[in-house]
């Protein structure tokens, strides 16, 4: 259970803004990976996750980040984090999550990062 | 067909049996695999009746792959198989094709193959492409479990990187908290990350306020009974003080659901534990030392008060031997002691003990001190001045704090001494024939009530070999470890056996003789004592 974890998504052209709140563990990565699933098969390539109110990640919240990425690197797109926590961010290293994303102060420059 | 023909056929085909392993491997898993397969048989064979299904092992039940309805009982019979070996039947009845495939990890495909859309026989071209295609499956399916073994491997070497680097970070922060609330809320994050645990509590049970329980939850909005209780959890505890700190960890998650802890979960969640202990003692022997120094700053400053109000030297006056001392304890209690030369041979000579140690107790001494020197300017009666200076400390102390106080006025010339004893120990007054008197007469000590009692005022005369011993309670209540006090007796015996001697030797012989009977124990109030001795 996470009680107290949100998710809001907005679509700005061909790319998925997904704010989240809260814990970030098995059921907040279901929902996560649910929201991808149904665009699966739209023209989204590209997400934006805006990590604000997410201090907390578990490596199993980890791991459904990595499926979307992989998801989203099939469809030649990218991924781009905005507001993460310094503790998530160096989690987020270690795990080799920037390998395969980028960081942005905001969303504004997440989203000029995804045009080039 | 000419074999010749047929490799030559088959050796045209081999780019696409490549393409072909290529996009089975990139599968994102199993079920994505298998229509990629079903692809490649209905490009290479133009059959649309595919089904495909697989079971985990020999003994397990069939599952469709791409369909989740129940499967025809039919047509679980044709993928009958006896043995743990590649099943290829091509004289089936409804299909061309019948096929077991085992596969690396044990587990078996299972393939029925329907008639040709152009209704064309199966043939011997389409059994070759077609073991040639079960070979792609098969080697493709074997990369793609490596790749995924592959891929687990380094994300669970990751995460146990992660985990030490996020328990150094922990034992860091959780060390700069100032703030036990944030500290506690910090240590559940901390523990509940690392440990994959789906929520956590801090329960803080104080003993020393009937069993009063507090709680720290994450996240936010978890009902508390529903972690303390869970059938999947972990705990452990410290005690610090008359608190007991229990951390509990509920329900370890995975992909497939909840599980228990394993141990090194347990090990993390002790190592949290652990840092918050550190922080809490540590902080605990902070906020101590900071009140030591503060309570040696205040001695410090009060061991300068009283100092300063004690004389450095004693008037020396005529016809008379004068000797006193003054060692302040290490917490510095309120003693104190002078002799105040009045002019034309009269001579005050007082000893005080104020109640309490520390900054109160001098200050206190300096207004007696302060407001004794003013008083004595007006010549007053001994017993007026008492009344004064009783009023005085009364209105500008606390309940609890007063004053043990004997006055006396000498005159040399005379030897005559006025006295007013206000509850202090009795002054002893020993005569030349070896008669002890105690002075005692006086009142109750200055600042305990204003009633308006009058004091009482004791008039003598001191002859040629009077000596007259003031001392305040430091010396017959000193203890040795024993918890035995020197004792009035042994002092007056002292005082009676060894006055004879001149004033300062006596003075320092009765302080050998307290520090023989404490033997090293700390002392732990101001010895004070003065000796006047008509020669």
């Amino acid at each position: 259970m996470s009680d107290d974890f949100t998710l809001q998504t907005e679509t700005i052209g061909d790319t998925l803004v997904i704010k989240t709140g809260g814990y970030i563990n098995n059921v907040a990565g279901e929902k996560i990976s649910k929201v991808f699933s149904e665009n699966q098969n739209s023209s989204i390539k590209n997400a934006v996750f805006d990590l604000e109110k997410s201090k907390v990640i578990n490596s199993i919240g980890i791991s459904y980040l990595l499926e979307v990425i992989e998801m989203l690197s099939d469809k030649n797109g990218k991924i781009v984090f905005l507001n993460l926590d310094p503790s998530v961010e160096k989690t987020f290293k270690i795990m080799g999550l920037f390998q395969f994303s980028q960081t942005a102060g905001s969303l504004d420059s997440a989203l000029k990062e995804l045009t080039t | 067909m000419e074999q010749n023909q047929l490799v030559e056929k088959l050796s045209l085909q081999s780019e696409s049996f490549q393409e072909g392993f290529k996009i089975l491997t990139k599968s994102d898993n199993f079920a994505e695999m298998a229509k990629n397969f079903r692809h490649l048989l209905r490009a290479n064979f133009i059959i649309t009746d595919i089904h495909l299904f697989h079971k985990k092992s020999f003994t397990t039940e069939w599952k469709d792959i791409l369909s989740h309805d129940k499967i025809d009982p039919k047509i679980l019979s044709f993928l009958k198989h006896d043995d743990q070996q590649t099943l290829i039947n091509y004289n089936h009845e409804s299909y061309n094709a019948v096929i077991v495939l085992p596969l690396t990890d044990s587990s078996y495909l299972g393939i029925l193959l329907g008639k040709k859309l152009d209704g064309g026989e199966f043939t011997n071209f389409d059994k070759i492409t077609l073991q040639i295609l079960l070979q792609v499956f098969s080697s493709a399916y074997e990369s793609f479990l490596n790749q995924k073994k592959e891929k687990k491997l380094i994300f669970d070497l990751n995460e146990k990187i992660m985990q030490l680097n996020n328990l150094i970070d922990s034992g860091i922060e959780i060390s700069k908290y100032e703030n036990q609330n944030n500290l506690y809320e910090l240590a559940l994050q901390k523990a509940a990350s690392l440990a994959n645990a789906s929520s956590a509590i801090i329960k803080i049970i104080d003993k020393g306020k009937n069993n009063n329980e507090e709680l720290f939850i994450f996240p936010n909005g978890k009902n508390p009974e529903n972690i303390l209780n869970s059938s999947y959890k972990i705990e452990t505890s410290f005690d610090f003080g008359e608190k007991t700190f229990l951390f509990v960890l509920s329900e370890k998650e995975t992909r497939k659901g909840v599980t228990n802890f394993n141990d090194l979960d347990e090990l993390l969640l002790q190592a949290i534990s652990r840092q918050v202990q550190t922080a809490i003692e540590n902080d605990h022997l902070l906020k101590q030392s900071i009140e030591k120094e503060k309570m040696e700053k205040e001695f410090l400053l009060a061991a300068a008060i009283q100092q300063r109000i004690i004389p450095k030297e004693l008037p020396k006056i005529e016809g008379f031997e004068l000797a006193g001392i003054n060692i302040p304890s290490k917490e510095v209690g309120g003693d104190y002691y002078d002799c105040i030369d009045l002019g034309n041979g009269i001579y005050s000579l007082i000893i005080a003990d104020v109640t309490g140690k520390g900054i109160s107790a001098a200050l206190l001494v300096n207004t007696l001190n302060a407001a004794l020197y003013s008083y004595l300017e007006f010549n007053l009666p001994l017993n007026e001045l008492a009344e004064k200076l009783n009023k005085l400390i009364f209105n500008s102390t606390p309940p609890d704090k007063y004053i043990t106080f004997f006055i006396s006025i000498l005159d040399s010339k005379s030897g005559k001494l006025d006295v007013v004893n206000a509850g202090h120990n009795p002054v002893l007054l020993l005569r030349k024939d070896g008669k002890l008197e105690k002075l005692e007469s006086g009142g109750i000590g200055l600042g305990m009530l204003d009633l308006g009692i009058p004091y009482q005022e004791q008039n003598l005369i001191l002859n040629t070999g009077d000596r007259l011993f003031l001392y305040t309670d430091g010396i017959p209540e000193a203890m040795n470890k024993n918890e035995e006090e020197y004792s009035d007796e042994r002092m007056i015996d002292f005082f009676q056996k060894n006055s004879f001697a001149n004033s300062p030797e006596f003075i320092i012989k009765m302080v050998d003789d307290v520090k023989k009977h404490v033997n090293g124990e700390p002392q732990s109030d101001d010895i004070t004592c003065l000796i006047l001795k008509r020669i």
